[in-house]
């Protein structure tokens, strides 16, 4: 339903941008790049690339074989892919050709520092957010320099979700009381108190 | 402000008193001009005593009240902390937005501010509190902000922090009987510690519970003091005054972000200038379903709260 909205939309773009006698040549356009939005402020990614422990990936890859063949995978690469819940695989973010980078569904080259353009063909709207601010962090400044983390830095492209965690210790209860969880306050007895007192 | 301008009809009362008043001043300026009697702590006793409202003092004043305190945190944690008087900046007025779809009660904002503002250790004071409600349950009533389960977030809660709000237009500054807090030109309401004199008056203004009293004299390890101070902010305060977030005042107006949401491990906090249309505060505000806590209240809180 999405593919045949977005391939529609497609066909509105070219034909706006393609001039009327290009139009008659049967040689398919150039599809629109993201250059990011208009109006955010300039930023500066936290490179990653240095921590990823695999990488550079040509140090192995130069000397295997690639297969574009969608099966399971071993060690050291392990089929623990969570993402996408089965509907991606390795080679939808990876490039079988160039594997020291990422690819974008257009199949663009993608740096593993800028990794969020990857995430961001399919997750729009967190990456507008991420852009602007709403969404991820901004490393130690609130004026100056902008440099945010990386959507990779908090999520595991493998395994976005962020598993629970124990919390900080809860704040003391003051000396001299005792904790009481859960009650009821308009049920307290001061409110039957109260009424009783109304119906005399 | 007015000036306290002498009255007509109490002249003869008013010359005896300005006479008063005037051998005082003359006492204590002997006082600090001679360090022979009395030694550093008296002197430092004697011109607390006389010490003005911080918005009545000259930058002088304010300059010896700074060094005071750096010599009273000397004396009693051994630390030697920069207490600063960094004035606001123009045409910056802060705002918060929590992102509470987001937030997954970690406490990591409560502990950071902690040890950031130099509260006390065993005075169970935090200035926020994460309370956790159930799914679908905005009853501030029906909260618990004391829960301790192994691993948050926990299914059905969901999690809710609340700290002072810097109320546009903040109905514990007009409890206050002797106006020690205001709000300063950036927005953010402060408490001159000095001149506070602990009636609570305003804690029980304050609809947010944002206002704490601190009834002991805060202990802290002398390598975990943040030796980063500001007059109006986290310096060592005395006890029996009352104590609120300062929007890490500190910090904000050289730039950096409060340490709440420095710590916030999930970004779900958003602090910015309101007054800057590119800020990211703005961009929330202008694109996020965005609500306050108890906004029929009307005190104008500047800290919002949306989920996406």
């Amino acid at each position: 339903m999405s593919s045949r909205i977005l391939l529609g939309m497609g066909w509105i773009i070219c034909l706006i941008l393609i001039p009327a006698e290009a139009q008659e040549t049967p040689e398919s356009p150039q599809p629109l790049r993201f250059e990011g939005y208009p109006g955010a402020h300039e930023f500066d990614v936290v490179p990653r690339k240095d921590e990823l422990f695999f990488y550079p990936c040509t140090q192995c890859h130069d000397f295997l074989e690639s297969s574009a063949e969608i099966r399971e995978l071993n060690a050291p690469h392990d089929s623990d892919l969570e993402h996408g819940r089965g509907r991606i695989w390795c080679l939808s973010c990876h490039d079988l050709e160039n594997r020291n980078t990422l690819r974008t569904l257009l199949g663009e080259p993608v740096d593993f520092d800028e990794a969020h353009l990857v995430c961001g063909g399919c997750h729009a709207n967190r990456h507008k957010d991420w852009y602007f601010g709403a969404h991820g962090k901004r490393v130690g400044n609130l004026q100056g320099e902008r440099t945010l983390y990386n959507c990779t830095h908090c999520h595991n492209a493998h395994n976005p979700a962020i598993k629970a965690r124990a919390p900080k210790p809860a704040p003391p209860v003051r000396s001299g009381l005792e904790l009481e969880r859960g009650i009821e306050h308009e049920k307290s007895s001061i409110w039957d108190s109260q009424e009783e007192h109304e119906e005399q | 402000m007015s000036k306290g301008n002498s009255s007509g009809d109490g002249g003869h009362f008013d010359k005896a008193r300005r006479n008063f008043l005037r051998g005082l001043g003359i006492g204590t300026a002997a006082a600090v001009a001679q360090p022979a009697w009395g030694g550093q702590t008296f002197q430092d006793t004697f011109a607390d005593f006389f010490q003005k409202d911080y918005r009545r003092m000259s930058a002088e004043e304010i300059e010896a009240a700074l060094e005071r305190i750096e010599r009273k945190a000397q004396d009693r944690y051994d630390v030697e902390i920069d207490c600063q008087n960094t004035p606001p900046q123009p045409g910056v007025v802060y705002g918060y937005a929590i992102n509470i779809s987001r937030c997954k009660g970690y406490r990591d904002c409560v502990h950071a501010c902690v040890k950031e503002n130099n509260l006390g250790r065993d005075s169970q004071m935090q200035y926020i509190r994460v309370l956790q409600l159930d799914q679908g349950d905005f009853n501030l009533e029906h909260s618990d902000h004391y829960y301790e389960p192994e691993t948050v977030p926990v299914e059905g809660k969901h999690y809710l922090p609340v700290q002072c709000m810097q109320c546009d237009d903040p109905p514990c500054v007009k409890a206050c009987p002797v106006e020690a807090t205001w709000m300063e030109p950036d927005g953010i309401v402060v408490v001159d510690y000095d001149w506070c004199i602990g009636c609570r008056y305003c804690m029980a203004a304050c609809p947010y519970w944002a206002r704490h009293f601190n009834w002991t004299d805060p202990e802290i390890p002398a390598e975990e003091m943040n030796t980063n101070t500001h007059y109006l902010g986290n310096r060592p305060r005395p006890r029996g005054v009352v104590e609120k977030c300062h929007f890490c005042i500190h910090r904000t107006r050289k730039g950096q972000q409060p340490a709440c949401m420095e710590a916030c491990p999930t970004g779900s906090r958003i602090f910015g200038n309101l007054l800057d249309p590119d800020s990211a505060i703005r961009y929330v505000l202008a694109n996020k379903q965005v609500f306050r806590l108890k906004e029929d209240l009307g005190t104008e809180p500047k800290f919002w709260y949306f989920s996406d």
